[in-house]
């Protein structure tokens, strides 16, 4: 029952956002772009948070990393199909995620935010001083090339609804990738090491490689979501390895909701349309941001997404009744 | 390239006054650490909105002394409240809501400080006592910098001393090992822990007012601060003083020489430590919990 429902809504909700560029003007599907990059981002985040227990502040190293190895491959070598490009960058995610998971998650709770901020700061400074790669602060601009499928010839990428449809696609894939991942037998004894972790190893489950495999398929998802970032602005800077991006997964899985598998997507998009919102009315948008998210650790704890979920509309109902 | 030894030596010092400065904020984030189990990371904001007062007070008053009583006092208010209004609810509630809560206060107040005071960065003038310079090594040393050493070192001491030899001192040291047990011994946790928050927080304040002369006041300065406590915290060890006192002095040595060796690499050699560390020595150089 729950899963037809479950289902149901996917399909709606894909069959709406393949919809959306037909009848939205042309900024908004800028901004729904990015909000799905956003939303697959956060939901990498939320796989390490919300599912296996660990709260990496330094997310944004893995984004990075795919952020930078896209750009260097649209700038250098502009005829790598753009498909492979996607591959590519995804799985050099794989990389700092070996060496940082390794040392990182065989710690919990400050720890391993502590030591996963570091690895970030460590490679915000790599990007930051090694100038003829990545041009610093500055920042580099690369153009997006037209993608070339076997068949159908080639789709030209300067026009943003076809940005959005490969978006569409690919964050759908992720995300995807994602709910079967927690799904497998793996995915459960993700969850059960987070429950308690010494009797997870009582039982034969290895905590380590458990861990290490989440971290590895998370850091995945996010080195996708940087190229995605990429490809859509069309320029990487060391903003996408700094710590405010780190923060910001971490603001928008939080408000939207870490229980919940889609709380995160939620949170990405109240997070951007939130911040035009409130960017239109005042400048300081930040300290709006710092007050919501301490309101909502302090009081709503699930999230936004809390306040849909059919228990708290039962409760809602039932009072009214009343 | 080889400098002169009286380069190094220089160098060396800077480092030392740095990581002391160092230390003060970090002691109090080290043992909050260690007795409450809080990470707390509004702490690089407390040494932040300390150095502010320091200008404020400062410019308003003239006497820089003033606000190394004023600027830590307001502070320590400061952070009774945040304590007792939202840390206290959360204690229950898992370490990761309150890393998630402090993280939140941190750019509240960061935020704050870049509405109240802008965004520009502002020089506080160095006490008329200390300005000018004293001979060291056949060069000029600026005497400020000695009065840091001096009144970091006497910071030290009095912590030491009242961990060590006073009543209080063995209640946190005891509630640092177990503070359940201190507790069913009949003695007010909570209030220890609102108490020696707050003292965490006046101990940031003070390395911020001391900071101000010596690095300028901008708002940047947190974020700088926080970066620096996390690598002393983690390769000194969760909660223990004396790891992060080590810890401060050997990332002072690091930043200062590492910009002698090789400058553009400077900001990556604390990281390198810390990741040596860890893979040496997970719970850092003097931590025993994990």
């Amino acid at each position: 029952m729950r899963n037809r429902r479950v289902y149901f809504g996917a399909a709606i909700a894909v069959i709406l956002l393949f919809l959306l560029p037909q009848f939205l003007p042309e900024i908004y599907v800028h901004r729904v772009t990015e909000i799905l990059i956003y939303a697959l981002f956060a939901v990498s985040f939320n796989l390490l948070f919300g599912y296996a227990g660990l709260l990496p502040f330094g997310h944004a190293a893995l984004f990075g990393v795919g952020a930078y190895v896209s750009a260097l491959i649209f700038k250098h070598y502009p005829s790598t199909p753009l498909l492979l490009t996607f591959v590519i960058a995804t799985f050099s995610g794989m990389v700092p995620g070996l060496v940082i998971g390794f040392f990182s998650v065989r710690l919990k709770g400050a720890y391993f935010a502590l030591i996963t901020l570091a690895f970030q700061m460590f490679l915000f400074a790599v990007a930051l001083r090694w100038r003829s790669l990545t041009y610093g602060d500055d920042g580099m601009g690369v153009t997006r090339p037209d993608l070339h499928l076997f068949a159908l010839g080639s789709i030209s990428m300067r026009s943003i609804e076809n940005v959005y449809y490969l978006t569409l696609v690919l964050v759908a894939i992720g995300i995807l990738a994602c709910y079967l991942f927690l799904k497998t037998p793996l995915g459960n004894s993700v969850v059960c090491v987070r429950e308690r972790d010494m009797r997870a190893s009582f039982l034969g489950y290895n905590v380590f490689l458990t861990r290490y495999a989440v971290y590895l398929f998370s850091g995945l998802l996010a080195s996708l979501a940087g190229a995605l970032f990429v490809f859509f602005q069309e320029f990487v800077a060391t903003s996408s390895v700094d710590i405010n991006m780190s923060m910001t997964c971490v603001f928008m899985a939080v408000i939207g909701g870490t229980a919940n598998f889609l709380g995160p997507v939620l949170g990405a998009a109240f997070y951007l349309m939130f911040q035009d919102w409130i960017s239109s009315l005042t400048k300081h948008w930040w300290i709006v941001l710092g007050i919501c998210f301490v309101l909502i650790v302090q009081y709503v704890q699930g999230g936004l997404i809390s306040l849909f979920t059919t228990e708290r509309v039962r409760l809602l109902v039932s009072r009214w009744r009343r | 390239m080889s400098l002169p030894i009286e380069i190094y030596l220089m160098q060396s010092m800077h480092g030392l006054v740095y990581g002391m400065l160092i230390f003060l904020v970090a002691s109090g984030l080290t043992v909050v650490l260690g007795m409450m189990g809080v990470l707390n990371i509004a702490h690089a904001a407390f040494y932040m909105l300390g150095a502010y007062f320091a200008y404020s007070v400062t410019v308003y008053l003239g006497n820089f002394w003033a606000s190394l009583l004023i600027s830590p006092l307001i502070v320590g208010a400061l952070s009774l409240l945040m304590e007792r209004f939202l840390l206290r609810g959360t204690y229950r509630g898992g370490h990761l809501l309150q890393l998630l809560l402090t993280f939140g206060i941190f750019f509240i107040l960061g935020e704050l400080v870049r509405i109240l005071w802008g965004t520009n960065s502002f020089n506080v003038p160095v006490p008329r006592l200390f300005a000018g310079d004293i001979p060291f090594m056949g060069m000029a040393y600026p005497l400020y910098r000695l009065f840091i050493l001096g009144f970091s070192f006497f910071v030290l001491i009095g912590i030491a001393l009242i961990l060590s030899r006073t009543r209080i001192g063995i209640i946190i040291r005891a509630a640092v090992s177990d503070s359940d047990m201190v507790d069913v011994l009949g003695i007010n946790i909570p209030a220890v822990f609102s108490g020696v928050f707050a003292g965490g927080a006046v101990l940031a304040a003070l390395a911020g007012v001391i900071a101000a002369p010596f690095i300028s006041v901008y708002s940047g300065m947190g974020l700088d601060a926080l970066n620096d406590c996390f690598v002393v915290i983690v390769v000194g060890g969760f909660g223990s003083l004396w790891g992060a006192l080590i810890a401060s002095l050997m990332i002072g040595q690091l930043k200062s020489l590492g910009i002698l060796w090789i400058p553009k690499l400077a900001i990556v050699f604390e990281f390198l430590l810390m990741a040596v560390v860890l893979i040496v020595k997970p719970t850092g150089l003097f931590g025993e919990k994990e």
